[in-house]
């Protein structure tokens, strides 16, 4: 099977990788690369928990070939927290028990952080807008919006409305 | 403990969140071991056929595979729950779309499918039913001939395609009708929903040479699998290692076997780690739903609005196997009777074959579809007595001290608060506020189901404490509720507890992450261990000091008595250097409930233990030309005896609205001619954030005499009203009653325009 030598910038590191054409960027982070903090699920981009981020956008990775993320940048859920502290997001999220399983939690902070840098004047409507496409069985949603208010807050001071 | 509480009942956050917002927490789907396999599931095409002959000869020879089976090559057992109807692969004939046939294990996951590919099954279709009424009917094909053959728990009461009926009587249901100055009979039907975890049911299998295997999975109930890994693999359940690294999400879906066994047969054939994890498509199909019911209910009414007699049956479509539905068809019998006084009841629960997927437990198992009907027909009785629907519940529910509906008698009933309450917060006065504008108001209760729990309790060298468990976390916070009663108990704070949990080999013996028992379950087990170590401590102290041991006690991270005081730190060292250190084991088992046995016939759970009790009320709006329900608010007020974590509480309360709504309004596994129409997450429409109203959380305090702190088990209730709160406020909205789930836009049209009954 022919391979491609790729060179994927990931949390501001260069990785390497030997890949078949046809995996996708959630293959290779995975099983290649070990950063499982992006997580599986339907594999037909319908429910959001491969979610990364890639030049500051967010996408399901799921069906995004890791051929196509050549010279982009990469942000997963292992890049947010830096030198041992939370991201303001990940410090709402478990501040404001938006955690249950937490399988969909990577997704949804990082889909949470692209629209808080498009948008830092987020709204309610806004933030469940943003989220439409991360699905969330445990939580109904309502602490995960208000935890992204509430880091938006932070991030940003005092604009955000609930 | 002389203050008040410093740790339970209070907003923590819970122990395993920082993992879980840093993408280190490792679930079972994320778990790898070196020169791991990939295991796939060949399932049937047939719903019912003859299987003629499963040819793998083809597939064996394909570059990467490195292990087929098919049931030639597995121990002919019969497995399951209640009743032992399932094997791992279909023998003699398949009996529904996905049921294994076969497994592959390959290098590559493409290796794997391509494999799969290459397996030639021979069918030949026999007669098939697909839904109650054609299993039922005179003549119909039996789904398993030989049932009578099967292995059963005694009680169940068995006929053809009916695999358990349960039943309630009590009183004389006849003489009831006969004392009611009206009589009133509707029909419902409830689809079949998928849990909708968002984390696929994953297992890694790897065997050691001397033959015994470890399995990492996702499973709710490691122990249970344990067992049933012994029975299919004919081992001792020494042998069987199952550990939970982490769930994605359960809500009774993670039950039963689900790949563990195909992961342990193929890693056993092939010599090397095997893991598998289902596709969405799998899932929709082969999984563990909830079963669609049909449901028939006569209710005998006074002129004033109280209820003489009920005459109720429910069938639920529980699939090609048993699954849960034995057990499922009894508890239904009890919320199918409701939170009511009813002095005359005859209440049945069918749980029927037919050949579509095995249907399993799903958050309160019945709890919606029956609670659909029930709630359902009391605001159609009170409009047509012309009564307001929460004065007709007032007048008829249970209260302190009255019979549940098999004689148990009840206690800490919060049920009169909870439906005042939530009234009061959605504004039931102006019920019907504007046009096409209406609430809805739904009850219920809900048992705190039992099974033991143990828990080992270690003091750590540095003065923490480890909590042992054989629960897994299944991300409702019942494991850091348990760890605040342990942190309460033992004077020290919750950041000091760290969890080990969910390893056969490792944890005590645990019943498992369902039922709404874990919270409850372990922190009895972790009050009975604290217990112990603080006894253990003050000996300490006490030989130390050379003073009694009962004049000490434990208090903030030190024991204290004599005008002395030590810490926990250097108690911990001092066991350490002279005593093994110190370990505490507490045990829990809910003391059974009693009710009156002469009622209940074929039940598998015949009372509801530390019963609690829930109101919950809504408002929407309905789009007369679409038929588009919009919700505005929703509101619950739930029993939940005592608040141990108010904020993980609501979130089981917001999280069990919104898997409600989604079975209310949109969700459906669809079949048609025994093949599933929807298998994927576009088809199958679970609420998003764009679908769901605020959900406002009343938690309503009624202590459970047995709960640890007076707490009642409160994950699984939020799931049951949402359907019947729905329908409710559409009739009120609208005018218009759906008798059916889930309420779509489409039937709510057409029945607005008068075209049918939906
Ligand atoms: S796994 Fe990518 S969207 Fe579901
Ligand atoms: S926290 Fe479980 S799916 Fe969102």
């Amino acid at each position: 099977m022919s391979r491609l030598a790729l060179s994927l910038r990931i949390n501001g590191e260069t990785h390497e990788v030997l890949t078949a054409p046809h995996r996708t960027l959630l293959d290779v982070l995975r099983d290649d690369l070990g950063l499982t903090g992006t997580k599986e699920n339907c594999l037909e981009a319908e429910c959001g928990v491969c979610t990364v981020l890639l030049d500051g956008r967010a996408v399901n990775a799921c069906i995004l070939l890791a051929a196509q993320c050549r010279g982009r940048d990469i942000v997963t859920i292992e890049g947010l927290a830096s030198g041992g502290e939370l991201h303001p997001l990940q410090r709402a999220f478990v501040e404001r028990g938006a955690v249950q399983c937490g399988y969909c939690i990577p997704g949804m902070i990082l889909s949470a952080k692209a629209y808080l840098e498009e948008c830092p004047e987020a709204s309610e409507d806004g933030i469940r807008e943003a989220l439409a496409g991360n699905l969330c069985r445990c939580t109904g949603y309502q602490k995960i919006t208000e935890a992204v208010a509430t880091a938006a807050r932070e991030l940003y001071g005092g604009r955000t409305t609930q | 403990m002389s203050t008040g509480p410093r740790v339970v009942g209070q907003r923590l956050p819970r122990l395993d969140a920082p993992g879980k917002v840093t993408g280190t927490a490792v679930y079972a789907a994320d778990f790898a071991l070196p020169g791991m396999l990939h295991g796939k599931v060949l399932r049937s095409r047939e719903a019912h056929a003859r299987l003629l002959g499963v040819d793998a000869a083809r597939a064996r020879t394909l570059p990467g595979v490195r292990a087929v089976i098919t049931a030639a090559d597995v121990p002919d057992v019969r497995y399951g729950g209640a009743l032992k109807d399932e094997t791992v692969f279909a023998r003699d004939k398949v009996r529904y779309v996905g049921q294994p046939v076969a497994a592959v294990a390959a290098t590559t996951r493409e290796a794997a499918e391509a494999a799969l590919a290459a397996i030639d099954v021979a069918y030949e279709p026999l007669p098939a039913v697909f839904d109650v009424e054609a299993a039922l009917a005179p003549g119909a094909p039996l789904i398993h001939e030989a049932w009578p053959t099967y292995t059963a728990i005694p009680i169940l009461h068995r006929e053809g395609n009916v695999c358990n009926r349960a039943r309630i009587v009590a009183g004389d249901v006849e003489r009831g009708f006969v004392e009611a100055d009206r009589v009133f009979e509707h029909r419902f039907r409830t689809g079949m929903v998928h849990q909708g975890y968002t984390e696929p049911r994953a297992a890694v299998a790897v065997w050691d040479t001397s033959g015994q295997v470890t399995v990492w999975s996702n499973t709710q109930l490691p122990f249970e699998i344990q067992n049933t890994l012994a029975e299919i693999l004919a081992l001792p359940p020494s042998k069987i290692r199952v550990i939970v690294p982490g769930i994605g999400g359960g809500f009774g879906g993670k039950l039963r076997v689900g790949v563990e066994h195909f992961a342990a047969l193929l890693a056993r054939r092939a010599g090397r780690p095997v893991k598998i994890v289902t596709t969405c498509e799998e899932e929709l199909t082969a999984a563990y739903p909830r079963q669609s019911t049909r449901v028939e209910l006569k209710t005998g009414v006074t002129r004033d609005g109280r209820i003489t007699a009920k005459a109720g049956r429910i069938w639920f479509d529980t699939g090609a196997f048993a699954g849960s539905g034995p057990g499922v068809a009894s508890v239904a019998t009890l919320v199918l009777a409701g939170p009511y006084r009813i002095p005359n009841l005859l209440i049945e629960g069918y749980a029927v074959y037919t050949n579509k997927t095995n249907c399993g437990s799903f958050r309160a198992p019945s709890g919606p579809q029956a609670n659909f009907a029930v709630e359902s027909q009391m605001d159609m009785i009170a409009d047509a007595l012309g009564l307001d629907p929460l004065d007709f519940r007032l007048k008829n529910i249970v209260r302190e001290g009255d019979e549940g509906p098999t004689g148990q008698v009840l206690t800490a009933v919060g049920l009169e608060e909870c439906l005042r309450r939530a009234a009061a917060a959605i504004g039931w006065a102006d019920r019907r506020p504007t046009a096409d504008r209406g609430k809805g108001l739904a009850c219920g209760w809900w048992t705190t189901t039992g099974g033991s729990s143990g828990v080992y309790v270690k003091l750590n060298p540095d003065g923490t404490v480890a909590l042992n468990t054989g629960a897994a976390e299944i991300g409702t916070a019942a494991l850091t509720g348990a760890a605040q009663v342990l942190a309460e108990d033992l004077g020290v704070d919750l950041a000091d507890i760290s969890v080990v949990s969910a390893d056969t080999f490792a944890t005590p013996f645990d019943f498992g992450a369902q039922g709404s028992r874990t919270a409850f379950a372990v922190g009895n087990a972790c009050r009975a261990a604290a217990a112990d170590l603080r006894r253990q401590l003050c000996a300490l102290a006490a030989a130390q000091w050379g003073v009694a041991a009962e004049t000490l006690t434990v208090r903030d991270k030190h024991v204290v008595g004599d005008g002395k005081r030590i810490a926990l730190v250097e108690l911990a060292r001092l066991s350490q250097a002279s005593g093994g250190g110190l370990i505490a084991h507490g045990t829990f088992i809910a003391p059974p409930t009693a009710y009156d046995a002469k009622r209940v016939e074929a039940h598998v759970y015949p009372a509801f233990h530390s019963p609690s009790f829930h109101a919950h009320a809504v408002d929407l709006s309905v789009d007369r030309e679409t038929g588009e329900v919009t919700l505005h608010r929703y509101v619950v007020a739930q029993d939940v005896g005592f608040a141990m974590n108010p904020t993980y509480i609501e979130g089981q309360i917001e999280g069990g609205v919104a898997q409600g709504l989604g079975q209310a309004l949109s969700e459906e596994i669809v079949y048609e001619g025994g093949r599933v129409l929807n298998p994927n997450l576009t088809d199958y429409k679970m609420p998003t954030t764009l679908d769901l109203p605020r959900v406002e959380s009343i938690l309503v305090e009624h202590p459970s005499p047995v709960g640890p702190y007076g707490a009642k088990g409160v994950g699984e209730p939020p799931n049951i009203e949402p359907p019947a709160a729905v329908a409710n406020a559409v009739a009120a909205a609208v005018g218009v009653r759906v008798t059916t789930l889930p309420i779509t836009a489409e039937k709510v049209a057409l029945a607005l325009s008068g075209e049918a009954t939906p």
